[in-house]
């Protein structure tokens, strides 16, 4: 199984943009990929006073948030493949990015909401067999998403792990 | 911002690639997960690595300070009146005084 992360970037975290999806990804239409995610998670890099931040799961459909292109990394180190999915700014099929400087105008679902405390940072682990799995061909991206901007917008470090299923 | 220019008071450490600062200790009965982070009373952060295994249709994941694998795969860690202690398919595990090992 092919694993990659798709994260902030920098030690000491990122400064959200003018938007508030953390993570965006689209899966494939050429190819019948799906992508299925392992974990997601959130957290504040610099000291910071305690404050509570909503967090969510949501796919969105065309148009799409524009994104700082990154391009996921291999979890195994021996993978001699890339990822089928790669950096781009703009959300469409096939690419991801980070750190949405837009929204994008497209409707956004709710997949699953949640909150957390910024001191303690939040980490989703999925029991195996409730893995979030975005279909090959979707219309759609999923993000992860803040509902409001936090209190501070500095020093946020965030990343999924996500595997292939051919 | 660099180490020189953090107050000496700090507890510093880091996790999956980035560095924590925290002014205290996290509070008692904190878990990862849902927590991304627990840090000790010596500015160590424990959080859960990549590596994983499955027992009873759950993921243990390797147990991680300051981005260091300890040699244990746990489901839950927890900060219990100031004792790291791990949960997996083995029960609870507590991290010695001696800071070198769980037992």
């Amino acid at each position: 199984m092919r694993e990659f992360v798709l994260t902030s970037t920098g030690v000491s975290g990122m400064t959200i943009l003018g938007a508030t999806t953390l993570n965006f990804i689209h899966p494939a239409t050429s190819v019948s990929i799906d992508i299925g995610f392992i974990r997601h998670w959130v957290g504040q890099s610099a000291n910071v006073t305690s404050d509570m931040q909503q967090i969510c799961l949501m796919t969105q459909v065309t148009a799409f948030p524009t994104l700082v292109s990154a391009t996921p990394r291999n979890l195994k180190m021996g993978d001699p493949n890339g990822p089928i999915i790669t950096g781009a700014t703009t959300g469409a099929a096939g690419t991801c990015g980070i750190n949405a400087s837009a929204e994008g105008a497209g409707a956004k679902t709710l997949i699953w909401p949640d909150q957390f405390n910024v001191v303690n940072g939040y980490l989703k682990v999925n029991t195996p067999e409730e893995r979030e799995v975005a279909p090959a061909g979707a219309a759609f991206g999923v993000n992860l998403w803040f509902s409001q901007p936090p209190l501070t917008l500095t020093g946020w470090a965030w990343g999924q792990s996500v595997y292939e299923i051919a | 911002m660099g180490k020189a220019d953090d107050d000496a008071h700090l507890l510093i450490g880091s996790a999956l690639g980035t560095t924590y600062r925290r002014a205290n200790k996290t509070e008692t009965y904190v878990s990862v997960p849902p927590a991304l982070v627990i840090t000790d009373s010596d500015g160590g952060t424990w959080t859960l690595g990549f590596k994983r295994v499955i027992h009873n249709h759950q993921f243990e994941f390797n147990v991680l300070r300051n981005g260091v694998d300890v040699g244990e795969m746990a489901k839950l860690i927890e900060y219990t009146k100031g004792v790291v202690k791990i949960f997996g398919h083995y029960g609870w595990k507590s991290f010695s005084r001696s800071r070198r090992h769980f037992i």
